[in-house]
């Protein structure tokens, strides 16, 4: 008999390990709350490291080991990284044999580019599409197993929750249909969670309307710990939208690019003004607080609004297009403005969760049977991930999560010797998970309270982005985990518009949001307790990086009456590459 | 899908056979009737002329040739082709690009043609031609009626039109112009041809009428 | 303080595959910057209609609100395009949105677009690996073909070219401009060339692309500007050389 192997989420870490499980005989119910192939994956534009040593400079796998560990603040588990820059170059020739049409030298040979962080060209792309293209990639190869009937593919389905054994061991999952609203439940000799990140809780930001955590939150609530989910990553120049923000490539501050605002009626250039050395160019990190300082705390947004100008209309036109020319008409067709004659207004944006479920180095949570990989485990980047490292890290957790939920389903073996006792969910216990959920969902489905769901959420995401986000101070975190629990309370008041049981799309949203604020508290809760600065995460009154005392990992427990996050630290292995201070360098080109 | 390989494609061979007719035989077929009519520029004996030298094809070979070379291709053209069209939802109203209006008034010349062409052969060839026979003097007192007249300028103008585009369309059906840019220029070629066939067409007609 | 400016929306709705569409009217309070997507997530802050009633929220699909996923096409002012990048800003009021009916239409502007995803399967648009692990590197490649392959790789099958295109739909079995482009995307790779054959095999069955009108809508409603018509060209060359060598060589 086949292992069955439930896979939630269709990005590229869901689909490698799809894939690695089908090549090693296994059935896989592939569960994705869009189609696959519009995955959030799609949006990662820059490129993916991997040492292909083909530009003459010597590069090396411990090159490219020592950048990740050094760009993740000495946070990241060092056996993790180093498999996975082992691994990255197979892993560019196996897309390569796939098809992805990676961008080539006159030789015909991959190009490879720079990036932020790394000294040598390191970084395979594909245009300015190279996630679009890995995914698809992959996204072909799992409809070629699914033609072999090796894969289910279970779309317009959303993740409900894990179903848990008596023994308290993953057994299968709840879904839900999108459509009919159908409630089912799943059984499955493992699960693997790769649902991406939870972008969506800031509100606005570089992420799909589809990265919410949710699916993590809900494994976080039965059970299952978070690691480091403190560390968000910042992109400093996102295109406010109406809608989400979007990136900015950083190559337009490299190009010449002065940010500026008005200050008593006049151009202010702050980050000249405030970083004389460096000017335009500061790092990310500085450049984003520079930003954040001037709009919200000194209210020298454009207009009032949280914005500032980025502006090229001082550079000649014929070279902004040699340039910078895709990256231009991308904010001429979401703003409508020629950037080219009009500053572009930009503001920093939240752009990437380094945290997620805490894993071991195979991808195994702390829940037998429970696997998860790609941007929803906290993996391989420690405090702060290096550009084009993100395509990196979601494809080879892939190979790791799959292969060894396979291993799993035969030796039934788990972290530190512990073995899985549970049989295999039996109908009646299924049908009763199936109730269980079937009455939590006709709970949503009776909410009839003042709050709207979508201006709940809207508050959410400003109360993270102003408190948690960008600048962090513990009277502010303590501020707004306070608010948190409000917000919670006042979810139960939400009343529900639609009442239809057919694509119901708002009690979808209502129970993503619970799901997203529950998140949110653990992201607040964490950076509050870790007193001191590192990576992405930064607190005035704690400058500097503090190894006495904060490296380790944060693991966060929620505490199943309260919901409330429960934090201890724990040891990682960083015995490879010995932590040294962390010095910002100009960040050069790229994403 | 595996083996679609050894599949017949009987629709593939079909389709390309109907594309193929609207070209060999029936658009020489309708190049010859421009030229034959045309000959009344030069007057009505030039055209009785001209008549008179398609009649003097030995009676049985001119069956033969209408059958083969005529009516079994048009039939085929016009019944396969009346399939094709019902397949099509005209949106030129949403999607008003110069070659979408093309293929929308190439599937409104087939409506037409089908009937009038019904009316035409049927008429000209089975009743005229079976009694009277085809003449300047008959063409003239028949085109003389307003009615018939506007429907046959209508008709010509389609056939024509119908013939001009199939010939760009043909082009790229048949994977002989693939770029945009050569393309354009058959496309191009096309309209220029069909201006000078209607030009010709048209004009003769009035001629009929004097 | 001036009037406060709106923008006009006149949306097609249906509450369910088979029930019967409607027309609902929503009036927004004007902001800059705002694009079709924006708008529709105002409407469901408050779902309320130009009549003053409240209603259910608009359902529509998104998800990148880049223009990269392929979510969030719909039918807005007569032609498809991607919501995400259709700015207020740009488009003639009142602004109407409607679903693609080329597809079976789920519910509101939201569309069943499966069919695109089974039509990848007939065409085999994927490289036939023998397996995710390591054998031999891939060839090199001519970067002026891999060039033409990425520009059909970015094809989000976002479905604009099958709602433009006049012969796809519940009327015809046209495989539609999509399918032929991937198609011809994997012949061009130097080993998917490898199944050229069971790809044009396909593509020469009926509904395949010889269903093409030549209307070339695909070709002006891409919005990533694939040369649709060209490949549709190129694919009709091929199946001719196929179809000669199947008559003469079998």
């Amino acid at each position: 008999m086949k292992k069955r192997i439930i896979v939630v989420g269709g990005g590229l870490s869901g689909l490698m390990a799809t894939m690695k499980i089908c090549e090693a005989g296994g059935q896989v119910d592939l569960f994705s709350l869009c189609p696959v192939k519009r995955s959030h994956s799609v949006c990662a534009q820059g490129g993916i490291n991997a040492v292909m040593n083909t530009k003459g400079q010597n590069d090396s796998v411990w090159e490219h080991f020592d950048d990740t560990v050094y760009g993740g603040d000495f946070l990241g588990d060092q056996v993790a990284i180093k498999g996975m820059v082992e691994n990255a170059p197979k892993l560019i020739e196996m897309f390569d044999r796939m098809g992805v049409t990676f961008t080539r030298t006159a030789e015909g040979v991959l190009d490879l580019r720079n990036f932020g962080g790394q000294k040598n060209k390191r970084t395979c792309f594909s245009g300015a599409t190279t996630g679009q293209q890995l995914l698809y990639a992959l996204d072909e190869q799992v409809r070629m197993w699914e033609t072999k009937g090796c894969v289910t593919k279970y779309e317009f389905w959303e993740f409900v929750k894990i179903i848990k054994t008596k023994e308290g061991e993953c057994g299968g999952i709840i879904a839900q249909n999108m459509k009919s609203m159908e409630i089912e439940a799943f059984a499955g000799d493992a699960v693997i969670i790769a649902t991406g990140g939870p972008g969506f809780v800031f509100g606005k930001c570089t992420a799909s309307t589809i990265c919410t955590g949710s699916a993590v939150s809900s494994c976080y609530q039965d059970g299952a710990y978070l690691g480091n989910p403190e560390f968000i990553q910042i992109h400093p120049t996102a295109i406010p939208g109406d809608d989400k923000n979007r990136l900015m490539s950083e190559s337009a501050r490299g190009e010449g690019g002065r940010v500026w605002t008005y200050r008593d009626g006049k151009p202010w250039y702050f980050l000249e003004d405030m970083y004389p050395a460096y000017g335009n160019l500061v790092p990310r990190d500085i450049a984003a607080r520079a930003i954040f300082k001037v709009c919200v705390h000194m209210g020298l947004g454009i207009n009032g609004e949280n914005r500032v100008y980025l502006d090229l209309s001082h550079i000649d036109t014929d070279y902004l297009n040699r340039k910078l020319g895709g990256i231009l008409e991308i904010y001429e067709e979401f703003v409508g403005d020629d950037p080219r004659k009009v500053p572009m207004q930009i503001f920093p944006a939240v752009h990437y969760s380094m945290g997620g479920m805490w894993v071991d180095i195979y991808h195994r949570t702390n829940i037998i049977g429970l696997f998860s990989s790609g941007e929803c485990d906290y993996q391989y980047h420690g405090a702060n991930r290096l550009g084009a490292n993100s395509l990196l890290s979601a494809t080879h957790s892939g190979t790791i999560s799959g292969p060894k939920a396979m291993e799993f389903t035969k030796t039934r073996e788990w972290i530190d010797g512990a073995k899985a006792v549970s049989a295999p969910l039996t109908a009646e216990e299924l049908a009763k998970a199936k109730a269980d959920a079937e009455a939590e969902f006709e709970k949503l489905m009776a909410m009839d309270g003042e709050e709207n769901a979508y201006v709940l959420h809207k508050e959410l995401g400003e109360l993270m982005l102003e408190n948690v986000a960008i600048e962090r101070h513990n009277d502010r975190l303590e501020y707004c985990g306070k608010e948190l629990v409000k917000i919670l309370k006042r979810w139960d008041n939400i009343g529900l518009t639609d009442k239809g049981r057919w694509f119901n799309q708002e009690v979808m949203f209502v129970r993503q949001l619970r799901n997203m604020i529950v998140y949110a508290r653990a992201i607040t809760q964490a950076a509050l307790q870790r007193n001191e600065s590192r990576g992405a995460h930064y607190k005035e009154e704690f400058p500097n990086r503090d190894d006495e005392n904060f490296l380790k990992t944060t693991r966060v427990k929620c505490n199943p009456q309260t919901l409330a996050p429960e934090i201890d630290y724990i040891d990682f292995d960083h015995s490879m590459i010995k932590p040294r201070p962390r010095r910002y360098d100009i960040a050069k080109g790229g994403k | 899908m595996s083996n679609n390989t050894e599949c017949v494609h009987t629709d593939f061979y079909v389709r390309r056979l109907h594309s193929l007719l609207g070209i060999v035989p029936i658009g020489f077929f309708l190049l010859e009737h421009v030229i034959t009519i045309s000959q009344v520029l030069g007057g009505g004996h030039a055209f009785d002329a001209a008549v008179a030298k398609l009649a003097a094809i030995p009676h049985d070979i001119l069956i033969t040739l209408e059958i083969v070379f005529i009516a079994i291709p048009l039939l085929i053209h016009g019944i396969y082709g009346m399939y094709i069209a019902m397949q099509a939802k005209l949106n030129p109203g949403r999607y008003g690009y110069m070659r979408n209006k093309q293929f929308t008034l190439q599937r409104i010349t087939a409506w037409y043609l089908v009937p009038f062409l019904l009316w035409h052969v049927g008429y000209l060839r089975f009743i005229v031609k079976g009694s009277e026979g085809i003449s300047f003097a008959q063409m003239s007192s028949y085109l003389d009626n307003p009615i018939v007249f506007a429907l046959y300028v209508i008709g010509l103008v389609a056939a024509i039109f119908h013939f001009t585009n199939g010939l760009f369309t043909f082009s790229i059906t048949w994977g002989i112009s693939k770029g945009p840019r050569v393309q354009s220029v058959v496309n191009k070629m096309a309209w220029g041809l069909f201006v000078i066939l209607a030009a010709v067409g048209v004009a003769s007609m009035f001629a009929f009428i004097g | 303080m001036a009037e406060q400016k709106k923008v006009h929306f006149i949306i097609e709705r249906q509450d369910s595959p088979d029930s019967a569409p409607y027309t609902e009217e929503f009036l927004l309070d004007y902001r800059p910057a705002m694009n079709v997507v924006s708008s529709l997530m105002e409407i469901q802050k408050n779902p309320v209609n130009k009549a003053g009633k409240k209603v259910s929220p608009v359902v529509w699909e998104c998800n990148c609100l880049e223009k990269v996923c392929g979510a969030c096409m719909m039918v807005i002012n007569g032609k498809a395009r991607q919501a995400c990048a259709a700015l207020i800003d740009q488009l003639e009021q009142p602004i109407r949105l409607a679903p693609a009916r080329t597809f079976p239409v789920i519910r509101d502007l939201m569309i069943d677009r499966s069919v695109m995803f089974e039509n990848l399967k007939k065409v085999q648009a994927w490289v036939a690996v023998d397996g995710s692990w390591e054998v031999k590197p891939a060839d090199r490649q001519n970067p002026y073909t891999a060039t033409e392959a990425y520009e059909i790789s970015r094809c989000m099958t976002c479905g604009c070219c099958m709602e433009a295109c006049p012969n796809v739909g519940p009327q015809s079995d046209f495989i539609g401009p999509a399918a032929i482009g991937q198609a011809h995307l994997f012949n061009l790779h130097p080993t998917g060339q490898y199944d050229k054959h069971k790809r044009v095999g396909a593509l020469m069955q009926k509904g395949g692309s010889s269903s093409c009108g030549n209307s070339q809508n695909c070709v002006q409603a891409c919005p990533k500007q694939i040369k649709l018509t060209t490949y549709i060209a190129q694919m009709n060359r091929d199946i001719n050389k196929q179809a000669l060598k199947n008559i003469f060589s079998k």
